[in-house]
């Protein structure tokens, strides 16, 4: 499993600026005024950051000029530029902050839509991409970094950096040399070789990440068998295990930001130091006067400082690459399949599914099943058993018309519905949940599928994510409502009484037995008792 | 410590270097001539390679306070996990999220924030007295400045909390809107539903943003206020000094000095301002795991955590087989003050003997089995083993004398045989696949893979594979008493009843939750167990 998560991922890291361009270019066509507000925010930020590197100068300025003791008008001038620069700062940078984040929540919800937009057209029933789905959720954040905390900071520096190296140029061009190296040095070089040096260890952490989280998923499903065999102990040992070479990669990237640190604290140094000696020179040659030098020796104390959250920032562009790679995966894999089941199908006198000599595979792989007949008759319910992965799911998604017959003809005669073992309850009202099946339906319809399911709960009712408000029996009844809210006259059924204990179980199929005498129905199962309750039974696989 | 010790260098070198500063600029400034700039580039030298070491050093031992926290964090939410087996109110999305990006967050807690306090505790109080002794008027702005920071922002703070909390759930529940949609995708998509909630999708991305936007634009305040504070008071200083430089009461000495000083003393306040965010989630992240750790209230647990004794059940050469009696005298038990699920069942179970337990659903059957197992402390009554009350005895041990079949059997990933083997570890290929066979698995290959959660085998094959080990533990291990919980899904009885038959000529007791006449049958006796 983590194998599979982190293998496109490392392969891609060599060649992803095309994929992740690909991707940006897409936002970027999405929202509206992107690249303006980008910019803007870039603006701000440079702004800010500027007026701290101002204030040094023009104080230091200020300073040396009142010590040539000038008449005080002179120094009006530069103390209120001063004070401007103080305000302005902390304000440049909550307005960039603001249209910052706005401009990357909406690349955000771009993306997702993006990425909503691509999975919906993609058939996902008997995929089996179930880590896929809750993968992509998290990924699709990463955008929000990639902005805020890694493009703005990193474009805004190098202005910063320009603007500030071109100002002291006119003093001291030497001078300005060697600030313009020592900055590339501390705000560029350096970050990019730490997040060179770290990437690897962080692509390290990545599929131990994902160890972790296997390896506790199963001591969470399985604790107690673990303590009731004695094995919980080696489970344990195992997860600290997986900790400590966690702990040994988080270690190497500590060692690389601290070398980076030290770097960007060396920088800083030959910039304060050259400045000293060249500006020095100059006065003493009398090529600059003596009121410049504090402001070419001090500048480049404040300049630095800016520089030194940008080496976490590149960390942090190895992860987020990552993480978009593979949502340009998602977002770019040919659809497979069509998505949505086909449109409505009229109400008939006789429900019935016919099936002559299909043919059901998924495309691009081959046929699960060849030369596959099966016939039902109104009223009447057919077992479909077999060994699991035999392709039981991958039928009914072909009847559904998810995923096309590879060979035969498929005649459904009334609106065809399907009951999955795994049905998703929604964070929303029951009604909601139940309107599913036809968004149309009012009240009275949603209030009357709901008493056929057999479901005693009021129907205004929130469920909380993934609706664990509910019992497994309870929500596998809010999905047979959705059934009950039109004319499903078909029915397939997946493994009704999956994860049911017996006597829920038996309770629900004796319900959807009684109320769904008239219709052709297909049940997938492998539960003894339920193939009991069937009129006759089809063997897959054998 | 150290970091403190770190904090109070940095702080005394970053004096040296604005004293070096000042002095070769205001001399070069008033002689023109570089004699003493030599020495200050020197020194100067000295001073950046001394505060370059010093981050390197921060960086490190920030990084090993955080790691070997969160290491010991993580390993004691696993213990707690496995130390309440079958707590009802556990969640496996919340924990592995807690066990990895969860945790993660303390990093923001113990490298950035809490070195940045310590920095902010110490190095504004060096740096402040060394203002002191160059210039008063200097050293009272500061003063005074410098504590406003933290009132403010708490001002800001507690005035906006409750906007906050409110956007802020407002915010989560439709950040998770999207969430929710895609894991539910598959399910809209077989009622043809799944690309017309793009529509709705779009609607709530927008919402979300205005309503995150509407939060932000608040909790960026105290950020705000934080840094007006800090640079307009540099502005000010600057702007006093500079005028009594220009009337002559301070030399430029000072000034440059006080210049350079002044916003290293905001430094470390503003970092921890900067650093606020990443500490409030490191404060929930540990926050929740400490409520792991404890559990939920007055919910005991019975288990001691994995004690180090926890492989007897693999050595071989203690194959002691003594049969004992099993008494359950008035056990009861209510789940963390909550109605009781079992109340005064009286059972006793003589060696050898088959008890079957019968009752309503929800009536405590597997809650009395779960006793049994010491997987929770009953509120009332308790366990006997030969007389002896279960909880005096190493559970550990104990449970190498049963047998134990749950619900919802758990499947460790691997193959049939890693899951059977669980029973004995030392099992060989054909012990397994005589237990397999006789717990009536008998199509069921030995090498077939076993995914995450059970993936690749069914229900019904999950509950024969964990009969067999069951079965297992009792034929090569010590076990002297199966437990059978009855099955979630509906499957055939006949398979267990032939598994107790088989039992009964080991002479091994049994207690077997069970309506199916085919299993009850073999029972000596039928007790019903009503809440």
């Amino acid at each position: 499993m983590t194998d599979q998560l982190t293998t496109p991922a490392a392969g891609a890291s060599t060649s992803s600026r095309r994929p992740l361009g690909r991707l940006i270019g897409t936002l970027f066509r999405d929202v509206r005024d992107a690249p303006a507000r980008l910019a803007l925010s870039l603006f701000l930020s440079f702004l800010a950051t500027f007026a701290s590197v101002a204030l040094m100068g023009v104080s230091a300025w200020l300073l040396s000029r009142a010590a040539e003791h000038p008449p005080v008008l002179y120094l009006e001038v530069a103390a209120v530029l001063v004070r401007a620069l103080g305000i302005s700062r902390g304000v440049f940078r909550y307005l960039e902050r603001l249209v910052g984040h706005d401009v990357a929540l909406r690349m955000q919800g771009a993306l997702r839509l993006e990425t909503y937009d691509h999975l919906a057209r993609t058939t996902l029933l008997g995929s089996r991409r179930g880590d896929l789905l809750s993968r992509v959720i998290a990924d699709v954040e990463a955008i929000q970094d990639l902005v805020v905390r890694i493009w703005i900071p990193f474009a805004a520096a190098a202005l910063v950096i320009t603007a500030t190296s071109t100002g002291i140029a006119m003093l001291s061009p030497g001078s300005a040399i060697v600030l313009l190296a020592s900055a590339i040095l501390a705000g560029l070089v350096v970050p990019a070789l730490a997040q060179k040096a770290s990437q690897k260890a962080d692509s390290q952490a990545v599929p131990l990440r994902g160890e972790l989280a296997a390896a506790t998923h199963e001591l969470a499903r399985t604790t107690a068998d673990l303590v009731a065999y004695g094995a919980d102990t080696a489970a344990l040992d195992k997860l600290a295990a997986i900790d400590a070479q966690l702990r040994q990669v988080e270690e190497r990237a500590s060692w690389v930001r601290g070398i980076a640190a030290a770097s960007q604290a060396f920088a800083a140094g030959a910039a304060v130091i050259a400045a000293l000696i060249i500006g020095g020179q100059q006065v003493a040659e009398g090529t600059l006067p003596p009121v410049m030098l504090a402001v070419l020796v001090l500048t480049p104390l404040a300049l630095h400082e800016a520089m030194t959250s940008l080496t976490e920032s590149a960390q942090r562009y190895t992860r987020a690459k990552v993480a978009l790679v593979r949502v340009h995966e998602v977002v770019y894999a040919p659809p497979v399949g069509r998505g949505d089941v086909p449109g409505e199908a009229a109400v008939v006198a006789d429900p019935s599914l016919t099936l002559t000599n299909v043919s059901a595979g998924w495309p691009g792989q081959s046929p699960l099943m060849t030369g596959f007949n099966l016939d039902i008759r109104p009223g009447e319910r057919v077992a479909l058993v077999g060994p699991s992965g035999v392709g039981k799911t991958t039928l009914a998604a072909t009847i559904l018309g998810l995923i096309p017959a590879r060979a035969g003809t498929i005649d459904v005669r009334g609106r065809l519905g399907y009951l999955a073992q795994d049905a998703h309850i929604f964070a929303t009202t029951i009604a909601e949940n139940v309107r599913l099946g036809n968004p149309r339906a009012s009240d009275e319809d949603v209030n009357a599928a709901l008493a056929r399911a057999g479901l005693a709960l009021e129907p205004t009712r929130m469920l909380g994510e993934l609706g664990s408000a509910v019992s497994g029996g309870e929500a596998r009844r809010i999905a047979l409502a959705r059934l009950f809210v039109d004319d499903y006259q078909v029915l397939i059924l997946d493994e009704p009484s999956e994860h049911l204990d017996a006597l829920t179980a038996g309770v629900l199929l004796d319900d959807i037995w009684a109320t769904t005498t008239d219709r052709p129905m297909l049940v997938i199962t492998h539960d003894a008792a339920v193939i009991e309750r069937c009129d006759r039974s089809v063997r897959l696989g054998e | 410590m150290a970091g403190v010790g770190v904090g109070c260098t940095t702080a005394i070198l970053t004096i040296v270097q604005a004293w070096l500063l000042s002095f070769s600029v205001a001399d070069v400034f008033a002689t023109h001539t570089v004699a003493t700039v030599p020495m200050a580039a020197a020194g100067l030298a000295a001073v950046f390679a001394a505060k370059g070491l010093l981050a390197w050093a921060n960086q490190w031992l920030a990084n090993r306070t955080s790691a070997a926290v969160k290491s010991q964090l993580r390993m004691d939410v696993l213990r707690a996990r496995v130390s309440r087996p079958v707590d009802p109110d556990a969640n496996t999305g919340g924990l592995i999220t807690l066990v990895t990006q969860g945790l993660d967050a303390l990093d923001g807690y113990y490298a950035k924030y809490l070195p940045q306090l310590l920095l902010a505790a110490t190095v504004p109080l060096i740096i402040g007295v060394a203002i002191l002794t160059s210039d008063l008027l200097s050293a009272v702005i500061v003063a005074f400045c410098l504590p406003l920071i933290p009132v403010f922002m708490a001002l800001v703070g507690w005035t906006t909390e409750a906007r906050t909390k409110r956007r802020w759930r407002t915010q989560t529940r439709l950040a998770n809107h999207f969430a929710d949609l895609v894991l539910g995708l598959p399910t809209l998509q077989v009622f043809g539903r799944a690309k017309a909630q793009a529509a709705g999708l779009r609607k709530s991305e927008d919402a979300n943003r205005r309503e995150t936007m509407g939060t932000l634009r608040i909790s960026f305040l105290s950020a705000l206020v934080l840094e007006l504070l800090a640079t307009l008071s540099v502005a000010v200083v600057a702007v006093t000094i500079g005028f009594r430089v220009l009337a002559g009461g301070v030399d430029l000495r000072t000034a440059l000095f006080v210049l350079i000083l002044a916003p290293e003393a905001f430094l470390p306040v503003r970092q921890v301002g900067v650093h606020f965010h990443d500490s409030q989630d490191g404060i929930a992240a540990a926050d929740a795991a400490f409520q792991l750790i404890d559990g939920p209230a007055g919910a005991e647990s019975a288990a001691g955590a994995a004690s180090a004794d926890g492989v007897v059940a693999s050595a071989p050469s203690d194959r002691s087989r003594r049969a004992f009696r099993l008494e359950l005298a008035g056990l009861g038990h209510s789940y963390a003050g909550g109605e009781p699920v079992l109340q005064g069942l009286d059972l006793a179970i003589a060696p050898g003997e088959i008890v079957a337990l019968t009752g309503p659903s929800g009536g405590g059957k597997t809650t009395a089995l779960n006793a049994v197992m010491g997987f929770i402390a009953p509120t009332e009554g308790q366990v006997l083993v030969d007389g002896r009350p279960l909880a005096e005895r190493d559970l550990t041990e104990w449970r190498t004398h049963v047998a134990w079949v749950g619900q919802n059997p758990g499947m460790i990933s691997g193959t049939v045989a890693d899951n059977v083997r669980l029973g004995y570890p030392h099992a060989t290929e054909l012990a397994c696949r005589e237990a397999l066979d006789t717990a009536g698995g008998v199509d069921i290959p030995l090498a077939q893979s076993v995914g995450d959660d059970g993936e690749g085998v069914s229900a019904g094959e999950r509950r024969r594979i964990a009969m067999a080990r069951a079965l297992l533990r009792i034929t090569m291990g010590r076990a002297k008493l199966l437990l059978l919980d009855e099955p979630t899904a509906g499957l055939d009885a006949d398979s267990e009843a032939t598994l107790l038959k088989g039992l009964r000529q080991l002479g091994t007791s049994a207690l077997v939750v069970s309506h199916r006449p085919a299993v009850i049958a073999e029972a000596d006796r039928v007790v019903e167990v009503t809440a």
